[in-house]
C-alpha cells in the first residue's frame, strides 16, 4: 500500500459528528413532467446515511436509482421533501461530492495522469505544484496504474479506463463519492479487481459512498447496507438490507460464510419475486 | 499406475474429446497451445458447461465441438465417427444472435429447416416453425424482423432455429452473455425447460456460475490458458426440474456455487503470480553452465541420481551438479529453505508442506516457502520392518499385528524417517484401515534413516517404516523382518520428487529441465533389468550406498519370514506408467491425510496450491528433452488398498468417510507470496 502519512489533509474538513446524520433523504419525491404528461419516478423516500458509510441502491431499470443520486450530486432537485448534507440542502454540484459513471468521461486528449490532474487542480487550487503532483501519483499507484500514466484513454482498456474515473474521483478527497453502475461493462476479473482497489481507497479515506449496481454479489461484497428499490412509477425503498460481515472484506471468505446464501436469496427473492419485473 | 480405476463406463457417450490439444500459429512465428490434453465424455441428454476466464479457450473448445475447427492433435467423436466439418446434427448459437435481419422470424427459422430437413412436405415444416416459435414463447413475434426484437427475443429466436432442425448436440457460446442480469435470469429459466422437453445433449460455455448450475450437470472448469487443462469437474446433482430461485434455496446449492468461485477465484490469483513471478525473472540467462546444489539422502530411492552422475546424463553446458548427501530429512529441508540448496530430492509430501508452513515436528508451523516438484524421482520402496522377537509372538500379518498391539498396555513405537511424510501416511491409512486406534495405540518417533536398524536392535523401537536399502539391511542382520511393503498399502506411490522453489524455477529454466531431463534418462534405465549390474557397480561406490548395496538390488526382496516372497518387480518404480508426471490428483490425496490426522484444515483454495506446487509443464519439457514422449496425467479416479475410490474432484465425500462421516475442517491457505527476488545464497561450508 502506497504512504499516506504525508498526504494534504482533504479540501472540505467537514466538521465532527459520527452520530450526527450526514446524508439525509426527507419525504423525498420526484414528478417528471414531459409532453405526454406527469411521471412520478420517487415517492416518498426516506434515508439517513452516516458518515463513510458505503451504500448500496439496487433495483430493476425505470426503479429510480440514477433519479436518486442524482439529487446528491445536485445535478436534480426534489418535486417534494429535500436531500440534506450535514443539515442543509444540496443545491447543486461541487467537488464535495463526485460521480463515476458507466462510460468513464475521460478527456480523450489528455494522459491518463493529464485526466487526474486537472481534476486536482480545479477542486482543490489550494495545494501546491508539489503537493498536487504528490496526490495524482498516490492514486494512479491505489489503482495500480503507475505504469500507464503517460497514455491516453484511447490506448487503455475498459477496465484501466475505469481505474483513471476512480482516481480521478478520489484524488478530489470528496466526502461523497457517487458510483452510477461503474463496473457494468467489465469482464469479471476486472471487475473484481477494481471492487478491490475500491474497497482499499475507501478504507483509506473514507468518503461515503453512494453506488448502483444490478449485482446482488457485487453488492454484497462492498457495502454496509443494500437498499432495494421497488418498481417505479412512484417506486420507494422496499427494504434495507444490512450486511454484516466483517471488514476489511475477502471476497472468498465471505462466499463461504453461510450467512452469504441467506442474505443472497433474500435479495433475490425480493427483486424476482416480490418485485420481479417483466423484462421481454 | 496399478491402481487406477477407470469408472463411469456403463453409461453410453454421445461425444468422446479424446486427448485435445489445440496450438495457434503466431505472428512472430511462435506457437500458441490454448488447450492441452482435454479429456471428456458427453453422455447423450446430459447438459456439461465450460466455465472459465476469459482466454480459457472454452470458445475455442465449443469450435471443435462444432467442426469449425480440427483439433491439433487428439481428436473429436460423435456417435463413433470424427467430426471433421460442420454439420446439421450439431448446431451452434452464438452470443450475437446471427439472425438475418431481412427476413421475420419465421422465415429465418423456416430457411434452417428447408435447408437441413428436405424430406418434410411444406405443411409439416410450418407445423414444426410453429411448433418451435412455441416452445420459445414468440408465436405473437412470428411476423417481425430481428430489429424489432428484444435482445432476449433475438437469442430466443437464435435457440428456436437451433432446435427446429433437430440437432443431436446443441452448443451454445454465451448465449447470455450480451444480456442484463434480469433478462438473462427469465432466459435461462426458459433454455432450461426447452432443453428438458427436447431433451438434446447440450454444451455450453459460460462465465455466470449461476447459470450454469441452474441449467447443468456437470459443470466442467477450465484452467487460465496458454495450456489450458481441465482443472476441476462439479456434478450438479441438484433435483430437476428446477427452478431458478427454488435451486438456490436447496441445501447443497451455496456449497456447489463456493466449488465454482473458489475455482475462478483461484485462477485469478493463479494469473496474477504467474504476471508476477514473470516480471521478476531476469532476462535471458547467459551460455554459462548454472551450478546447481542438489541434496539429497542416501537410498535406494535415489538411484537416478548416482545413475546420471556416473553417466554423464546432465547436459554439462547447461548445469554443473553438485550433490550434497544429508544424514536426515530436518536438516535438509532447513538447508533447501535458508538457500543453501538449489533443490533437493525430498519426500512426496515435502513441497505440500512448505508451501503450507507444515513443518517437520508434529504441531510445528513456520513460515510457508514456494516451493514446486517438476517431476516425481522414484515411486513405492518403503516397508514396515519388525523387531526379530515379535515374530517369535506370532506376528505375521496386519489382523495378528494390530490385536497384539491392542492387547498391549504401552504404545507401540514406529521410527519414521521424517513427520508428515508419505510413510507415515501410508502407516497411518494401512493400520487405521486394519481397525487400530492410531492415535491411542501408536507412537511415531522420527530418526535418521542410518539409524533405524540400531534403534531396532536395542529396543528403543518396536518397528521402522523405511525404504528398502535399510529394511534389507535389518532384514541381512536379522534384526528385523518385512510384515507389510507399501505395495500393500498404495502400490505407485509417489516416494520422493524433486523439489526446488518457485522462484528458483523461474529463474533457471534451462538448468532445471536439463536436471529433470537427465534424471529422467537415468530413471530410464534403472527401470531396465539389464543395467541392474551397472546399477549394483555405481550405488555400491562409497559416496552413494557402498558395498553394501548388493544386498538391496537382490532380486528377490527378503522379508525374513522364510517363504520364498514373490517376486517383487515394481516395488521401486523411477520411470514405467508415467511415473515421472507430478500428479494433482496425488497430492490432493495427500491433502486429504493432512486435515484427516488434524495437521491443517483441508485448504478452500487446494486448485491454486496444487498448480503452484506440481508442475507438469517443467516435467513435459523435461520428457520432450529426454526423447520421452510428454503424457497427460492421468485423471481417473485411483483406491489404495482399502478399496475406496478416490476421486480428485470430489475429496471432500472421501474425506468425510475417514471421519466417520463429520465434516473436515476447511480453510483458505494463506500461500507463499510470489517469491519476487532471488533465493538467498549462503556458501556452503
Amino acid at each position: 500500500m502506497p504512504e499516506t502519512s504525508q498526504l494534504p489533509p482533504p479540501i472540505s474538513p467537514l466538521s465532527s459528528g459520527q452520530d450526527q446524520p450526514f446524508l439525509h433523504f426527507e419525504g423525498v419525491g420526484q414528478v417528471f413532467k414531459s409532453r405526454s404528461g406527469e411521471f412520478e419516478a420517487l415517492r416518498n423516500i426516506n434515508l439517513t446515511v452516516s458518515r463513510g458509510e458505503f451504500v448500496c441502491v439496487i433495483g430493476h431499470s425505470g426503479c429510480g436509482k440514477s433519479t436518486l443520486l442524482n439529487m446528491v450530486s445536485g445535478f436534480l432537485h426534489p418535486t417534494s421533501g429535500s436531500v440534506t448534507m450535514q443539515g442543509a440542502a444540496i443545491e447543486s454540484p461541487g467537488p464535495d461530492r463526485m460521480v463515476v459513471f458507466q462510460n468513464y468521461s475521460l478527456l480523450p486528449w489528455k494522459t491518463v495522469r493529464q485526466n487526474v490532474e486537472l481534476a486536482v487542480k480545479a477542486a482543490r487550487p489550494e495545494l501546491d505544484p508539489a503537493s498536487s503532483r504528490q496526490v495524482v501519483e498516490h492514486h494512479l499507484e491505489m489503482v495500480h496504474l503507475s505504469n500507464a500514466a503517460d497514455q491516453r484513454p484511447g490506448q487503455i482498456s475498459g477496465g484501466m479506463k475505469q481505474r483513471v474515473a476512480i482516481a480521478r474521483a478520489l484524488a478530489v478527497s470528496p466526502a461523497v463519492l457517487v458510483l452510477d453502475e461503474p463496473f457494468g461493462a467489465l469482464d469479471a476479473i476486472t471487475k473484481e479487481e477494481l471492487q478491490e482497489e475500491l474497497l482499499a481507497i475507501w478504507r483509506e479515506q473514507k468518503p461515503t459512498v453512494l453506488m448502483i449496481t444490478h449485482d446482488i454479489d457485487e453488492a454484497l461484497f462492498l457495502a454496509d447496507r443494500v437498499v432495494m428499490m421497488t418498481n417505479g412509477p412512484a417506486a420507494g425503498i422496499g427494504e434495507i438490507l444490512e450486511v454484516p460481515f466483517e471488514r476489511p472484506r475477502r471476497y472468498e471468505a465471505i462466499q463461504v460464510d453461510p450467512r452469504y446464501g441467506q442474505l443472497r436469496n433474500h435479495a433475490l427473492d425480493f427483486l424476482y419475486r416480490r418485485f420481479a419485473h417483466d423484462v421481454d | 499406475m496399478i491402481a487406477l480405476v477407470v469408472v463411469d463406463a456403463e453409461m453410453t457417450s454421445l461425444v468422446t474429446i479424446d486427448n485435445v490439444t489445440q496450438t495457434f500459429a503466431l505472428q512472430d512465428g511462435g506457437q500458441y497451445v490454448a488447450l492441452k490434453d482435454i479429456s471428456l465424455e458427453i453422455k447423450e441428454g446430459e447438459f456439461v458447461s465450460l466455465i472459465g476466464h476469459s482466454g480459457c479457450g472454452k470458445s475455442t473448445l465449443l469450435n471443435l465441438l462444432a467442426g469449425l475447427t480440427l483439433a491439433t492433435k487428439g481428436g473429436i467423436l460423435m456417435d463413433g465417427r470424427q467430426v471433421t466439418s460442420p454439420g446439421p446434427d450439431r448446431m451452434v448459437v452464438f452470443q450475437n444472435y446471427s439472425l438475418l435481419p431481412w427476413q421475420t422470424v419465421r422465415q429465418n427459422i423456416e430457411l434452417a429447416v428447408t435447408n437441413v430437413l428436405r424430406h418434410l412436405s411444406r405443411e409439416e415444416r410450418r407445423e414444426l416453425v410453429d411448433k418451435q416459435l412455441k416452445t420459445v414463447g414468440l408465436s405473437t413475434a412470428a411476423e417481425k424482423y430481428p430489429r424489432e426484437l428484444s435482445g432476449g427475443m433475438k437469442q430466443r429466436v437464435a435457440i428456436a432455429r437451433a432446435l427446429a432442425i433437430q440437432p443431436r448436440l446443441l452448443l451454445l457460446d454465451e448465449p447470455f452473455g450480451a444480456l442484463d442480469a434480469l433478462t438473462r435470469g427469465n432466459l435461462q429459466q426458459q433454455l432450461m425447460q426447452i432443453c428438458q422437453e427436447a431433451g438434446v445433449t447440450t454444451v455450453m460455455v459460460t462465465h455466470d456460475v449461476d447459470e450454469a448450475l441452474l441449467l447443468s450437470d456437470r459443470v466442467v472448469m477450465l484452467t487460465n490458458g496458454p495450456e489450458a487443462e481441465i482443472g476441476q469437474i462439479l456434478n450438479v446433482h441438484l433435483p430437476r426440474p428446477r427452478q431458478r430461485l427454488e435451486v438456490m434455496e436447496h441445501p447443497d446449492y451455496y456449497q456447489l456455487r463456493i466449488e465454482l468461485i473458489g475455482f475462478l477465484q483461484q485462477q485469478r490469483r493463479m494469473r496474477e503470480r504467474r504476471t508476477a513471478v514473470t516480471a521478476a525473472t531476469p532476462a535471458a540467462p547467459s551460455r554459462i553452465a548454472t551450478v546447481v546444489r542438489l541434496g539429497y539422502l542416501p537410498g535406494l530411492d535415489i538411484a537416478p541420481l548416482a545413475m546420471a552422475i556416473d553417466s554423464k546424463l546432465f547436459d554439462s553446458s547447461v548445469v554443473q551438479l553438485i550433490p550434497e548427501s544429508f544424514a536426515d530429512w530436518r536438516r535438509l529441508e532447513d538447508r533447501l529453505v535458508e538457500g543453501g540448496l538449489d533443490m533437493a530430492i525430498t519426500s512426496a509430501t515435502t513441497p505440500l508442506q512448505l508451501n503450507l508452513g507444515l513443518g517437520n515436528r508434529p504441531g510445528q508451523k513456520r513460515t510457508p516457502w514456494a516451493a514446486i516438484t517438476p517431476m516425481t524421482v522414484s515411486r513405492n520402496g518403503n516397508a514396515l520392518c519388525l523387531a526379530r522377537h515379535l515374530m517369535d509372538q506370532g506376528i505375521g500379518d496386519r489382523a495378528s499385528l494390530v490385536e497384539w498391539i491392542q492387547d498391549r498396555d504401552k504404545p507401540f513405537t514406529i521410527g519414521i524417517p521424517q513427520h508428515h511424510g508419505i510413510a507415515e501416511l501410508l502407516l497411518r491409512h494401512w493400520l487405521t484401515a486394519g481397525g487400530l486406534n492410531v492415535e491411542e495405540h501408536i507412537v511415531f518417533t522420527m530418526l535418521s534413516p542410518m539409524a533405524m536398524v540400531w534403534a531396532l536392535r536395542t529396543g528403543a523401537i518396536d518397528a521402522f517404516c523405511a525404504g528398502r536399502y535399510r529394511v534389507a539391511e535389518a532384514v541381512e542382520d536379522r534384526h528385523g523382518y518385512v510384515l507389510a511393503t507399501d505395495l500393500d498399502i498404495w502400490s505407485g506411490h509417489p516416494e520422493k520428487v524433486l523439489t526446488t522453489s518457485e522462484a528458483w524455477a523461474a529463474a533457471h529454466p534451462d538448468a532445471l529441465v536439463a536436471i529433470c531431463s537427465g534424471l529422467m534418462q537415468a530413471a530410464a534405465r534403472c527401470d531396465n533389468s539389464n543395467h541392474r549390474d551397472e546399477m549394483t557397480r555405481v550405488l555400491s561406490q562409497p559416496q552413494w550406498l557402498g558395498t553394501r548395496s548388493g544386498i538391496a538390488l537382490t532380486r528377490q526382496f527378503k522379508t525374513g519370514l522364510g517363504d520364498s516372497s514373490p517376486e517383487l518387480l515394481r516395488f521401486n518404480q523411477f520411470h514405467a506408467d508415467r511415473a515421472h508426471i507430478p500428479n494433482r490428483s496425488e497430492g490432493t490425496w495427500l491433502l486429504t491425510q493432512f486435515s484427516r490426522w488434524g495437521w491443517c484444515p483441508f485448504p478452500t483454495n487446494r486448485q491454486e496450491l496444487l498448480a503452484l506446487t506440481y508442475r507438469q509443464d517443467i516435467c513435459d519439457q523435461a520428457l520432450v528433452a529426454a526423447g520421452f514422449q510428454a503424457l497427460p496425467a492421468p485423471r481417473s479416479t485411483f483406491a489404495l488398498a482399502d478399496g475406496i475410490p478416490f476421486n480428485a474432484d470430489e475429496p471432500i465425500p472421501y474425506l468425510k468417510t475417514q471421519l466417520q462421516g463429520s465434516a473436515p475442517p476447511m480453510g483458505h491457505a494463506e500461500l507463499p507470496a510470489a517469491s519476487t527476488r532471488q533465493p538467498v545464497l549462503i556458501p556452503t561450508a
